[in-house]
Order: structure tokens, then sequence, then C-alpha cells
């Protein structure tokens, strides 16, 4: 931390705090009982109070360097142990998500996938774009014959618009994160006790297991939820790395045969990710006597999510039951939450995945990470 | 009156079963009585009519009572004090319950209190009470919303009021502000100040009558006949006088009190005393940089900023953008104001809602060491911190300076976050603390001399120079000898203890309510008029019916000095806690019987022994030491006596009983209305006698007493200092006597002072005077 703090009455990004989910951050007497009950939070320095007090006085640009609020895993036990309500938890969450946006490139994109209200324009560039693509190359109606997606969309389309433009939301992801990276290492550079790489690995085995998701005492089902969604994008990604691969390479057509090992890894994943975002939903919704509201971007994107895998899965099954005429519009649908999984992804709630596996490998190379 | 005595042993609640009944009754027939009687259970309606029938049959009219504390069944023993002397012997908590029963030991100590009890009564008269038809109008000093709460609930009680306001107008420092604290449930935001109505009402009230632009010159008298001279205040001359260069000539050690071209004199019966406060200077605070930077002002100084609806930067007239609250300026340091003013934390919080205001995009800081909304302004505080434009940060000020474009930087010490912080403000707020109008103008609370405000001067004497406390006139010109001005305790807050017995005073008549009492809020100083004025009706009803008041409400009794034996040592004059005597030229003291609470300090320090109570005095404890049968020291050894005082030390005794303590048998307790009381002639009686030791149990004195009286144990210790001189007469050891100080929730504390007494008299042996 600085030596000295020049604070100044920041009051539209205490607003913004409160829009975004944080509306009890005022309310921190700062007694300190959410870093003591914190299963996660380090002895030196813990979290969250030392964020609340921050959020408190609009010390944006300190937060912003904040490795703790990426570190949390949003277990909510400090929103249940809060004697004032404050809700800690939930105040984390809407940094990071008012962070997302700030680190954003380009920042107009952050905005609008950041901003629940936002939802449909989000969701109409990709179906402009798809409409306009099959308009101008005749693909606009219904083919006749066995269902091939690639018939009415062809391949060659799909991977001209997805992969230029997954491509620039990597590069776009990557600046955002190596900005983060940069201030991290400003503000709280200190003695690294471990290199990058070493750390850095270590961070991504530890995500395989979701090993900080046990330590949770007040949220412990959300591990599992949360790890079949993980497995399930896994999976998925897995499989369209391979179609890839069996297009071109193989010169095979899609769709792959149900007897293929990869159409059940598809097959699994799908269903994983179905079961993992429902049960996102069902914790969300069920009361738990926990002191928590989900904001609407928590929301936006669990539902999004849910309507992936579900047009995924009816697109596979509508095909099978060879109805056309539903068959190809749910493939542009569920192109359409494709698109916005993975070319959103630096601005969308999954954009966590990288912030938080830079300040986990952080904290290990400063060698505060919790054992 | 010839006296009739009757005596009456209860044997129910196990004394029976306890004690050899025969044998009390026959210690106690050694006084003849005309009835001496026993009753399994006394407090019944049928033992109580057995006392009565004896009253109209026998003629008793000394009624002495065996049975249980004075403190307990007072409803039911209750015989017109006029008329009948009534002596509680305690033989229930005192004895049965405190020792072993049926133990030869447990029979002497209640055969001793049998006799201590009738002895006691013996030397007993019913009072002779001093009624008069007296002045019941209150008089209220200060017309702040204190003062107008006082006179207006007076008059609703159906009393007349006066006030005294020296200033122009009525309303006091409330008028001046914006806004008052929440003052009604659930007490979350701020109210608009109604103190214009509260001044209509009083001014249309016939029962009061209204004096501003007045100033009170003098008060002589004593309740139910204060003679208050006012005086128009822009004729009131003060003679400004360099008091060490007037004793060093010769002159009197007293200020003059002030003068007056056209006094006017009028007769009240009590006094509510609400002079309110004032702000710290803070230009005392120049390391806060008022004074040096335009910039910074005292929160009184914002509040009429936001009255008059101009916060702005006093630098150039620009908008407040940034406000910086520094909280503490100068309470809770040694250096300026020792304690917490209590309301500074929420008139920020309000100030801050004020720049909220004159700026939606404003933001104000409130930097503090903690933040102090008692009891349920915590709601408002919640109100408050809840305002995303109000930040609250715990710190130390480390510095303030004024930038080039007139803004001022803060630097602080941020206790949340570590390390410094700065913030660049528009306006910095100095929430200073609030003084007492008790503390003259250009002093401070810490400098202030003890007990009494006013001047220490160097007297020269015969024995050489000798230092004396000159108490300075400041706002109720009392013409009595201890002083023109109340006591304080500490930092010119008017003495009394301000928790248990709030609006008392030291000053019997005068009541203290509002801010001049503690620093407290609006809200609060007018719930504090309705509570003072209160006491001061009971005090003019209780005076007319020749009672006192607070603590001893409704005892009849007064002091009476044999004044052809006093040597005007001006023992008294000086001891009493409550100023009640004067003193003539020579130094005889001067009674003025409706301001004495009755404690008989004056009695305890008076070495001629002139000072008696009907029912209570000198010869009274002498005869019970005399009456005591000393045992030898192979029978009880030590054998000691205990003067305990009857309001905190009797009832620990009492409860030690209830809770069943097992305490030495060696003690017999002698109970005073005040260990102030406590005449060094009774320990030398009672060692005279071959007592071995005597020890006195009182409350708790200092800065936190506990004593009903506010001085009467420290009086005692202070006498006890010397108690060798009255020893060395007797050749014996002045550790033979110890005081404790006991409060009355220690009560298991008490086998532990006793053993520890014994075991040091013990240690010095057996009195030598035992048997002669």
């Amino acid at each position: 931390m600085a030596d000295e703090m020049v604070l100044s009455p920041d009051i539209e990004f205490i607003k913004g705090v409160r829009a975004a989910g944080g509306d009890t951050v005022k309310r921190c007497y700062q007694c300190a009982t959410c870093g003591v009950v914190c299963p996660i939070s380090p002895e030196d320095k813990p979290f969250p109070r030392k964020e609340m007090i921050m959020a408190q006085l609009g010390m944006k640009d300190a937060l912003l360097a904040s490795p703790d609020i990426w570190y949390c895993h949003n277990c909510n036990d400090c929103s249940k142990y809060c004697p004032r309500g404050a809700r800690p938890g939930d105040v984390l969450g809407a940094l990071r998500q008012m962070f997302i946006k700030e680190y954003s490139v380009p920042k107009f994109m952050g905005s609008i996938v950041t901003n629940p209200a936002l939802t449909i324009v989000a969701l109409a560039i990709p179906l402009i774009i798809f409409l306009v693509v099959l308009g101008i190359t005749g693909h606009l109606h219904i083919p006749e014959g066995r269902i091939v997606y690639s018939h009415f969309f062809p391949i060659l389309y799909v991977e001209a618009i997805f992969i230029p433009l997954v491509g620039l939301a990597g590069i776009a992801y990557i600046v955002s994160l190596r900005r983060y990276w940069n201030t991290l290492k400003r503000v709280n550079g200190t003695e690294y006790r471990m290199n990058f790489g070493d750390a850095f690995v270590e961070t991504i085995l530890e995500f395989l297991g979701h090993g900080k998701f046990t330590k949770c005492e007040a949220n412990r089902d959300r591990r599992t939820a949360h790890l079949l969604v993980f497995y399930g994008f896994v999976a998925l990604f897995i499989v369209t790395c391979w179609l890839t691969f069996y297009d071109y390479v193989m010169g095979k057509e899609s769709p792959i045969p149900l007897s293929d090992p990869m159409k059940w890894l598809a097959n699994m994943g799908a269903l994983s990710l179905l079961l993992g975002i429902l049960l996102v939903i069902a914790n969300r919704t069920k009361a738990k006597g926990i002191n928590t509201k989900s904001s609407g971007f928590d929301w936006t994107f669990a539902i999004i999510i849910l309507l992936l895998a579900i047009t995924g899965i009816l697109t596979e099954v509508i095909r099978l039951a060879g109805i056309r005429t539903l068959a190809y519009p749910m493939y542009l649908v569920h192109l359409m939450f494709v698109f916005y999984t993975i070319v959103y992804f630096p601005y969308s709630k999954l954009a966590h995945m990288g912030y938080r596996a830079l300040a986990i490998t952080h904290y290990k190379m400063t060698g505060k990470d919790i054992k | 009156m010839e006296k009739v005595l009757g005596v009456y042993i209860c044997t129910g609640c196990g004394i029976g079963e306890a004690l050899d009944v025969e044998k009390l009754k026959e210690a106690a027939d050694y006084y003849k009585p005309k009835v001496l009687k026993t009753h399994e259970f006394l407090c019944s309606q049928e033992g109580v009519q057995i006392i009565k029938d004896d009253i109209t049959g026998e003629g008793v009219n000394y009624i002495v009572i065996a049975a249980c504390s004075m403190r307990v069944n007072t409803d039911v023993f209750d015989f017109d004090p006029l008329k009948y002397v009534v002596e509680r012997v305690n033989l229930r908590e005192h004895v049965v319950w405190t020792q072993p029963p049926n133990d030869e030991k447990t029979q002497w100590m209640a055969e001793d209190y049998i006799r201590m009890g009738i002895t006691r009564a013996q030397n007993a008269e019913p009072p002779v009470p001093k009624t008069a038809e007296l002045e019941k109008t209150i008089l209220v000093v200060g017309g702040g919303v204190a003062g107008l709460s006082a006179a207006l609930e007076a008059s609703k009680a159906g009393y007349r009021a006066v006030i005294v306001e020296k200033g122009p107008e009525l309303g006091g420092r409330v008028r001046k502000m914006k806004r008052i604290l929440p003052s009604e449930p659930p007490f979350d935001r701020p109210q608009q100040v109604q103190v214009d109505d509260l001044i209509k009402t009083v001014e249309s009230d016939p029962n009061i009558k209204v004096y501003t632009n007045t100033t009170v010159v003098s008060i002589e008298g004593e309740p139910g006949m204060f003679d208050v001279t006012v005086c128009p205040s822009e004729q009131v001359t003060k003679k400004e006088i360099d008091i060490q260069e007037e004793v060093k000539k010769g002159g009197p050690a007293r200020f003059p009190l002030p003068e007056c071209s056209s006094p006017e004199t009028f007769r009240v019966g009590a006094i509510v005393f609400a002079i309110g406060w004032r702000p710290y200077d803070a230009t005392r605070l120049e390391a806060l940089g008022y004074g040096r930077i335009k910039n910074v002002v005292t929160n009184v100084e914002l509040e009429e900023m936001a009255k008059e609806g101009r916060i702005r930067r006093p630098s150039d007239g620009q908008a407040v953008k940034t406000a910086v609250f520094v909280q503490c300026a100068g309470q809770r340091d040694p250096e300026h104001l020792p304690y917490c003013s209590s309301v500074c934390c929420m008139t920020s919080l309000k100030q801050a809602q004020y720049i909220r205001e004159s700026n939606p995009e404003a933001g104000a800081f409130i930097i503090y060491k903690d933040m102090r909304t008692p009891g349920l302004y915590e709601n408002f505080y919640k109100q408050m911190q809840d305002d995303p434009g109000v930040f609250l940060v715990k710190g130390e000020i480390q510095a303030i300076e004024e930038a080039e474009d007139g803004s001022v930087t803060v630097r602080f010490e941020n206790k949340l976050l570590g390390g410094s912080s700065v913030v660049k403000a528009d306006l910095v707020v100095l929430a200073t603390g609030m003084i007492t109008n008790m503390v003259p103008e250009g002093k401070a609370p810490k400098d202030l001399t003890d007990e009494f405000i006013g001047v220490i001067v160097t007297k020269q004497t015969d024995t050489g120079p000798v230092d004396e406390l000159v108490p300075e006139p400041i706002a109720l010109h009392l013409k009595y000898r201890q002083g023109p001005e109340m006591p304080h305790l500490r930092w010119g807050f008017p003495d009394s203890h301000f928790i248990c017995f709030p609006y008392e005073t030291r000053r019997t008549g005068i009541y203290a309510a509002g801010a001049v009492r503690h620093p407290m809020n609006a809200t609060e100083a007018m719930m504090d008029g309705a509570g003072a004025a209160l006491k001061a009706i009971q005090c003019v009803e209780l005076t007319s019916e020749g009672k006192a008041v607070h603590p001893r409400a409704g005892d009849m009794t007064f002091p009476e000095f044999r004044l052809e034996s006093c040597t005007q040592c001006r023992r008294c004059t000086v001891e009493c806690p409550f100023g009640v005597l004067d003193e003539d030229e020579k130094g005889t003291p001067q009674e003025h019987p409706y301001r004495c609470r009755r404690c008989g300090t004056c009695m305890g320090a008076c070495p001629q022994r002139i000072i008696n109570f009907k029912d209570y005095n000198i010869e009274m404890m002498s005869a019970i030491l005399r009456e005591l049968n000393v045992p030898t020291e192979e029978e009880l050894f030590p054998y000691i006596v205990g003067f305990i005082c009857e309001n905190d030390a009797y009832p620990a005794f009492d409860m030690a009983g209830i809770n069943r303590f097992q305490l030495p048998p060696n003690f017999r307790l002698i109970r005073l209305r005040c260990l102030g009381g406590m005449n060094l002639a009774w320990i030398s009686d009672a060692l005279s006698k071959g007592v071995d030791g005597v020890v006195l149990i009182g409350c708790k004195f200092g800065d936190d007493y506990q004593c009903h009286f506010v001085k009467g144990s420290q009086m005692a210790n202070e006498r006890l200092g010397k108690v060798q001189e009255t020893l060395d007469r007797l050749m014996l050891e002045s550790e033979r006597v110890a005081l404790y100080q006991l409060a009355i929730n220690e009560y298991d504390k008490l086998p532990e002072i006793l053993n520890e007494f014994m075991e040091r008299v013990k240690e010095i042996g057996a009195n030598p005077y035992k048997g002669f």
C-alpha cells in the first residue's frame, strides 16, 4: 500500500458499487467479523474488511489493484456473520463486476455486456450478423433433406465470423489481464517467493479440484455446481477444438456420429453444463439463511448459460427427431448464445476466470496463499 | 415528655431458634421497660396491634423493636416520628443470619445489641419540626431551552416561576441552530428547531415572569426564602481586582460581588440553575488550523452558516465540494478538554447533512477517534452512514495546512487502513466540545482549582505563608460562607452525583439543569429542565413542612448548636458539604436550617461536641459505648466497635446476612447517618472502655465518590488523620482505628475486611484499658 493515500469524495464510484449489487456498502462499521470468519482470508492484511473500508471511502484506484477481491470465492461466510447486514460478499461481487468493465478493452464492450439492461443489444449483435451473412449468401431458408446444419449455415461462414472475433476478444482479454497484472505488481509488488510460471501452474492445478470452495461454510453447495459448469465448459471446449480438426484435417462432415467417443464427451459436457447451471440457479434462489442478493449481472449470466445449454441440447435432439422447421432456427438461436459466451467472455462473468487465476497466482508468489 | 419504654422482641425468622430469648429479655429488663414482650411474628397485623395497644393502654412512647433490619418493614413499624421514638434492633440480618445458632458468642452479640438499642432510644427525643409559610416561586437562572422547559413545567405543576436571562433574548444557543439532533423515535433524523414556539408559550404564561438582559447580582437566604437581587445587565459593575495584591496588602481574601445601580430584590423558594454552555475556545486549537487558516471553522460557526444558508468557503465564497469534520477537536485531550462532550459526533453527522444538502456532489469526511452515538442515536448514525457522500474515517490528525488555492490539506493517520491519508478540503470543521458556563471566561476546564473555582492566594499568617483558595463569583453570587458559587467535581460541572442524583447540587434548593451540569443536547436539556423543576418543587414543599430534602427526604430533625460553648474553630462551617453554615466576624456559626441535609458532618467535626440532633447526638453514642459489656481477653478477643454508614455499609451487612455469610462474632456495629458524623470523641470513649479496635466503614470517596452527602466519608477520613493526637493521650496505637470504603454492592468483601482488621488488632494485642 502506498505510504500516503489521497482521498477524494468519489460519490459516483460509491453509487456505482451500490447499483451493481453492493447497496449495503456504506453500512460496514469495521468490526472485522468478516475477515475473521472468511475461510480463505490471509492472516496478514485480511479481507474483506479492508475492501469494505476502501469501497466506503470511494478508493477506486486502490481497489483496482486489489488481489483480494478476486481471490474471494464468494462463499458468503462474511455476509452470513456480518452483524450489520453489510453483505461484504455481495459488495466484492459488485466490485468484480465493475472492474471487469473497468479493465475491459474496448471499454464500450464492457459497458454493454456488464449492463443487464443492454443484454438484448448484446444478443442482437450476433443475430443481426448471422442474418446478414445468411441473407447475403442466400442461405436464409430452411434446406431440404437430411438435417445437416452446415447446409443451412456453412461451417466456413461460422468460422469466418467466430475465429476473428474470438481472436480479437482473446487479445482484448490478454490486454485487460496484463493491465490488471501490472497494476497488481506495481501496487502490491513485494519480494516474490515463487516465480510466475510455477505459481500459475499450481493455480491451474488447484482449479481442477476447486480446492478453495471446500473451505466455504455458508455456501458449500456451490462447489458441485461450479465444478459441473467448469468441467462442462472444459469438455465442450475440447470438442469444439476437435471439431475443427475433424472437419479440416480428417475431412469429415459434422455432425459426429453418436457412436464416436467425442460425441459422448460432447453430450456429457452439455449435460454437465445444464445440471451445473441449474444447480447454480437453485442455489441462488433457495433461502439458506445467508444475507445475500444476486445482482442483475449475475442473473443475466446464469440465464444465458442455462439457455446456451438448453438450446444446445435441443439443437441436437430436434435434429435427431428430424423436425427441420424447428431444428434450423434452434441452431441459429444456439449460435447466438455461443457467440455471447465465447466472444463476450472478457466482458461477461466468465472473465473472472483470468482475474482470479492471476490473483491466486499473485497470492502464491507472495506466499500469502492459504493452504 | 415522660419516657415510657416498650421493648418488643420478635422470635420469628429464626431468631427464636438461634437465641435464648429469655436471656435477651433479662438483658432488656435491666432498663426497667414498662412493657417487655416477645412475639413470634411481630410484623403481622396481630404483632403490630400489640404495640399499638401498648401505646394507647400503657402510654408507651419509646418503642424498641428487636427484630429485623431497619430497612425492611418500614411501612409496618410506622409510628408518628413526632410523637414516638422508634429504635429497630437488627437481630435478624446482623446477628442470627451471620452467626452460628445457639452459640454463646452469638447470644452475647444479641444481648449487646439489645442494650445498645435501648440506650440509643433512651438518648433520643422526637424532633420539633420547623415549619413556616414559605415562598414557593421557582427562580430559573438562564433562559435557554433547559430554563424555558423548567419554568414551563413548574408552571404546569401550579407554581410561579421567574426566568432571569442575562442576554437580550430567550432560547439560548438552540435558537441559533438550524436543526437539533433527533428528538423523537426512531431518533434517526435531525428535527426543526421549535424553540420560538416554546418561547411564545413561556412568554404568554401568566405564571411565568421573564427578565431578559438581567443579571443575578446576589442570592442570600435558604430554601423557601432565597432573596434574589437582579440588575439590568448593562448596569452591573464588577470591580476588577488583583486578588493576590489585595491579600498581600492585607485585604480580605474574597472577591467583591458585582454591584448594581438599580437593583431589584424578590424572594423565591428554590432555584433552577441552567446557565448553559459555551464552545471550547477554538483559538487554543491553532494546531488544527483555527485562526491560522481561513477555511477552518468550528461546528458552532458552521451551524450559523447553515442557518443563514451560506455554506461556502469563508476565504472566497466558493461552493464547498469537500468538507472535513475533525472530531474531538480538543476533547479527550488532557491539554484541552479532558472529557468527551458526548454530542459532537452527532452534531457532525447532522452538519454533514447540511453539507450534502448544500451540494449533492459534495462529500463530507468525518475523522473521528471513536464514533460515539449513545443509545438510540445509533439509528441516526446508521442513517447518515448510509449516505454515499458521508465518509467516516477513524484517524488522528497529523497536520492541517493551507494550500495555495485556499483549500486545506488535512493529513491524518488512517487508523482503519494504516498509513497516512490526505484530504484536500474546501472547508474544515472543528468539532469543538462543550464547556459549562460555570467555567469563568478566559479559563479552561483543565486549569480550574479543586472543589471551588477560584484563585489560590498566599496569605501571611503568624505561622508563615499559607495558600488559600479564594472562590470566584460567576453566576449565582451566593452570599454563602463557603463561596459565591457551587462547588464543582471536575471541569466546572457542579458537583453532585450526575448518575445517581441528577439535578442535585451541593447547595440545597439549587438544582442544576442542562449543559451546565454535563454536556448534553437540546432534547436532553429540556428533559433536564423538567427534572430540575420537579426537584425544586419537592424542595419548597418539603421545606415548608420542615422536612429535609434528598437524601434524608422527610427527616424532621435539625442540628442544634449550643453556641455558648463554641470556640469559633470554624470546622463545622468549613466541613459542611452543603455550605449550610455562615459565620459572623468572629467565626461563630450562623444557622440556615433549611439548607441543612441532616448528615451530621458538623456534629462529627465539632471538637466541643456542641452540635447535636434530638435523635442523633454525641451523648447518644457515648452512652451506647458505656453500655457495652466489654468481655475479657479470654472470653472474646479482639472486641471491636464498628461505626458504619447507614446508607451503604448497613445494607451491605444486611445483604451479607441475606446471603448467610458467616461473619466474625467480635464486632458491634453502630450506625451513623453518614460517616461524616463520626466524632473523634467516640473513638476515645470506645478505646478507654477497653474496646480493642474501632473500624469505620463508609462510602467510597474521591472523584467517583458514592457518599450520599458527597464528602462525609472523606471528612471522616481526614479527621482520622488527627486521631493520633487523641490516642496519644491514652498512650494507645492509632492502628487500632481504621477506615474502610465499601460500596453497597460489595457485601461479599465484608468477611475479608472484618477478618483483616481483626488480624491487625490481634497483632497489636489487647487493649490495656480492659477491665478498668
